[in-house]
């Protein structure tokens, strides 16, 4: 960091109105207001406790102190070299459709292929986008998918957001390869707050992966993410979280995905650094045939927190939703997982499973799981299923009857474990840059 | 939730229970409850001391702690509780002979089937009618080999000593909101003691029945079962049909020692008028079998979680639940495994069927302490749907702090297939004919574990509630 920036960053307020009317400084007069709202909210509504249900097992006052940080709003110099750990990751990946880079909480850069701009598909930064007037920012920005209702740190998000990412795709056009954003957090004691946009029109298709990394801090920094995935009749998504922050790290998001008639709207939520991390993500299925797969996989060690919050709403008939989340937690790390299907009245018709399976590698891992289901129509067929467990017995033997050492036999049985996730997405390098992550941190076991 | 005379007219006209007995009270309580309640209670109970002092703190207690806001629906429980009364003294004494308890009262039980199960199956029986056991026995072979089965008011009495010694250890006043009215008001229930190494060859039975209007019943049970020992226990519960709600929150503390077998069986089938909220406990230690088979078919609401605290090693806990909710009725029922232990086993295997508006959740919890090395459990429940308005609801928490344990949970939930019923339909069964059978095979795992007259007796009440359910 230049001085100037680390002087710019010392004046910069922390959490608090004053950063509100920082953060909407230059916007449109809808956008300041939202925000008014968004932040009236946060304040009216009390820090979720261990004694509401959702956040029965991670303590947000004792791991998050919001009021000391202070929100992020760029800082790198223009046509500064990018942070090499960011670099790393961005050279690791495979051919992209489009790609935005992310650095503190603003947008750095965004390349789109001239053949899909030309077809009418927009990537732009969210913040530039809605400066623009672009009519779908205005009547979809925290309004149908997460408002600032939705609780305390949506709220807190709607009305701090700094930038994000604004993906639209005309109706029926197919983007084939990947559309990348690519973010890095570079300075603890900072609070990130991104939002993402992204609209499939009718029958069109897209892959996005919104990868998030970090250096290790040694205190917290905080990374809230807002993602609104909306997939309009017949189109087809997918959406792949990458969560790779240094120690210190505190992730938070809030995802939700609105699925019209005979859509297809999958995620992948990865969850393999920083110090917490907690993902709210709500899946409605809102037409007859539209379709969820929802996929997670942790990987925990040291004192790392893991908490899922998942909830898949079949509001629609006839709609389908899978949820397969799998974690393995060494060390002394901690995972949680809390799902929910609902099924409301009138879905007849539903398909809807639920899945948590964890592997426990230590004596201080603990693992948690919640899968609930509630149900209001009787034509349906669901079920959940969680498992804890430790590493198979017979598999490790297998393996060191055929020659392996005992850490390479274990090695091999957690990927396979995990390696059942990456499989139902295959999506262009996600699964091998996973992969070699899960190893790295494998190797220091 | 529709109104009584609504879930009435759905068919509850089939509760064959839901008679009155035209009986008065010896003594009651005036409606409401307040310390001046609890103290009338206890000096009617002749009590020492102590247990005034327990009493009273633990009414303390239960003005203190908020109403649960999870569960099922208790926004008119405060205004039933206001209105309802909390002692009912039906006869001056309990009997040990059928001969001695007052002429109507007898003629309930009788209606009940309860002296004739008596002499056919049952080793001892106890009948509670409101707020007190009016008839307590148990046969002479057993008497002669120490066992005690008594009311708890007179295992206060004649065992001072070892029911100090465990009352209250397994389920403090403190533990919930109802436990602590339980601990405040306690009036009737049984005290058991089986003696090591006694296997009681036929099961103990309590029959639990509320007969007056707005009364709240609190039956206390104590059960100490022996090294080595072997017991089976059986609890019914009905009531008649009133237009008023009722209330009924038991505690059931048991402790199973070393190596012993305990099985506690519920079938509960109160009417559709009565709040139902119990605590279930057994501290299960090393090597010795808690089975916990509990079948919720009445009440209004119903809230229970038999629990099993695996506290020695090799300890094993089994939970089997069926609830059925029919119109207007929520069956909030599941279990606890709390695995403290090295080597401890659990299983719970809960199946509901829902009916017409009812609801029926699972609520669960496995806990497996750090510590309780090579721990297995295994979680499943089955749901089943008759109706589009019917609701179910699934609600398990599984909490591992040991590397070494393997937990697993599973649950599913269905609709009573076409094609399931249109066979038997071809084979000449007519469609609630063949919607029973089905719904009686989704039950038959736990219908099996019953002694023979419950498992007919269930059987019997999933076909009267059947009827007409089909279209």
């Amino acid at each position: 960091m230049t001085q100037a920036a680390a002087v710019r960053e010392q004046a910069r307020p922390t959490i608090g109105p004053d950063a509100v009317i920082e953060s909407g400084a230059g916007d449109p007069a809808w956008l300041k207001a939202r925000r008014d709202e968004a932040w009236g909210v946060y304040e009216a509504t009390p820090l979720p406790s261990t004694r509401s249900e959702e956040w029965r097992y991670t303590d947000v006052a004792r791991l998050l102190p919001l009021d000391g940080l202070v929100p992020a709003a760029g800082g790198a110099m223009a046509g500064a070299p990018l942070p090499d750990g960011l670099r790393r990751a961005m050279a690791q990946d495979r051919e992209s459709a489009g790609r935005i880079v992310d650095v503190d909480g603003r947008v750095v850069s965004v390349e789109l292929d001239e053949e899909l701009a030309a077809q009418g598909v927009v990537l732009s930064s969210l913040r530039e986008a809605a400066r623009a007037g672009v009519a779908e920012v205005e009547g979809l920005l925290a309004t149908e998918a997460v408002p600032a209702s939705d609780g305390k740190f949506a709220a807190l998000n709607a009305a701090l957001w700094s930038d994000g990412v604004f993906l639209h795709v005309p109706r029926g056009v197919q983007v084939d390869r990947t559309v990348r954003l690519s973010r890095w957090v570079s300075r603890a004691g900072t609070a990130t707050f991104t939002r993402i946009l992204i609209v499939a029109e009718e029958m069109s298709r897209l892959s996005f992966v919104d990868e998030i990394l970090s250096p290790d801090f040694d205190s917290v920094a905080l990374a809230s993410t807002a993602v609104e995935l909306f997939s309009r009749g017949g189109a087809q998504v997918q959406y792949v979280s990458l969560q790779r922050m240094g120690e210190g790290g505190f992730h938070l998001a809030n995802q939700r995905t609105l699925a019209e008639r005979d859509s297809t709207l999958d995620t992948l939520n990865v969850a393999l650094g920083a110090s917490v991390g907690r993902v709210d993500l709500n899946a409605r299925l809102l037409g007859p045939g539209a379709n969820s797969d929802m996929l997670g996989l942790y990987f925990g060690d040291a004192g790392q927190h893991f908490d899922f919050n998942t909830s898949q709403d079949h509001v629609a008939p006839n709609a389908h939703s899978d949820l397969l989340y799998k974690g393995a937690l060494d060390g002394a790390a901690r995972g949680v997982f809390r799902g929910i299907i609902r099924v409301h009245d009138g879905a007849q018709g539903t398909d809807a499973y639920q899945t948590n399976r964890n592997l426990i590698l230590s004596d201080e891992a603990v693992a948690t799981s919640l899968p609930n289901l509630e149900i209001e129509a009787d034509d349906v067929r669901c079920s959940h299923g969680a498992t804890v467990g430790q590493l198979d017995a017979e598999a490790l033997f297998y393996l060191m009857s055929r020659g392996l050492r005992r850490e390479q036999a274990e090695r091999l049985v957690v990927l396979g474990f995990l390696g059942e996730v990456l499989s139902r997405l295959p999506l262009g390098g996600v699964a091998e840059k996973v992969a070699q992550a899960i190893e790295a941190k494998l190797r220091h076991v | 939730m529709p109104s009584n005379e609504v879930v009435q007219g759905l068919g509850l006209d089939d509760y064959k229970f839901g008679f009155v007995t035209d009986s008065e009270p010896v003594f009651k309580t005036r409606p409401g409850l307040d310390a001046e309640v609890v103290r009338q209670i206890s000096a009617r109970k002749d009590e020492p001391e102590w247990m005034l002092k327990r009493r009273l703190k633990a009414l303390r207690i239960y003005d203190a702690k908020p109403m649960p806001q999870w569960g099922g629906d208790l926004s008119e429980l405060e205004e039933t509780l206001s209105r309802t009364y909390f002692y009912s003294k039906p006869q001056e004494q309990m009997e040990r002979s059928w001969d001695d308890v007052p002429e109507n009262i007898k003629q309930t039980f009788e209606r009940l089937g309860i002296p004739e199960a008596e002499r056919k199956i049952l080793a001892g029986v106890g009948a509670q009618y409101d707020s007190e056991m009016v008839y307590h026995s148990l046969k002479e072979e057993w008497e002669s080999k120490g066992v005690i089965f008594d009311s708890i008011e007179d295992g206060l009495k004649n065992h001072p000593e070892l029911f100090r010694r465990h009352f209250g250890t397994v389920i403090p006043a403190a533990d919930n909101k109802f436990a602590a009215l339980n601990s405040a008001v306690w009036s009737g229930g049984s005290f058991v003691y089986i003696p090591p190494g006694v296997q009681l060859e036929t099961p103990l039975q309590a029959y639990f029945r509320v007969n007056q209007e707005r009364l709240g019943q609190f039956e206390r049970t104590l059960i100490i079962a022996g090294e080595g020992s072997r017991a089976h226990y059986i609890e019914g519960c009905t009531a008649p049909v009133y237009s008023t709600d009722s209330f009924h929150s038991g505690v059931i503390e048991i402790v199973v020692n070393r190596d012993a077998r305990f099985r506690y069986t519920t079938i509960q089938n109160w009417s559709n008028n009565m709040y139902n909220l119990v605590t279930q406990r057994a501290l299960v230690h090393q090597g010795a079998n808690m089975e916990w088979l509990d079948g919720n078919l009445g009440s209004k609401l119903t809230m229970k979680y038999p629990s099993c605290y695996l506290m020695g090693e090799g300890a094993h806990g089994e939970i089997l639940s069926i609830a059925y909710a029919g119109d207007g009725q929520h069956q909030d029922t599941g279990g606890k495994v709390i695995h403290v232990a090295p080597r401890t086993t659990s299983s719970i295997v809960s199946k509901s069927i829902s009916k017409g508006t009812g609801r029926s959740s699972y609520r669960g919890l496995c806990k497996v302490y750090d510590g309780a090395a090579h721990a297995r459990s295994n979680v499943e429940c089955d749901a089943l749907l008759i109706n589009e308005t019917s609701r179910t609801d699934t609600f398990p928490y599984i909490e591992i702090d040991e590397k070494s344990a393997t937990v697993g949970h599973e649950a599913t939930v269905s609709k009573v297939g076409d094609e399931q019923l249109f066979y038997l339909m071809s084979r000449g069964m007519d469609e609630a004919e063949a919607m029973a059978l089905i719904v009686r095979g989704f039950i038959e795992p736990i219908a099996k574990e019953l002694p023979l007259e419950y498992a007919v007796e269930l059987n019997r009440l999933i076909e009267l509630e059947m009827e007409g359910s089909v279209g």
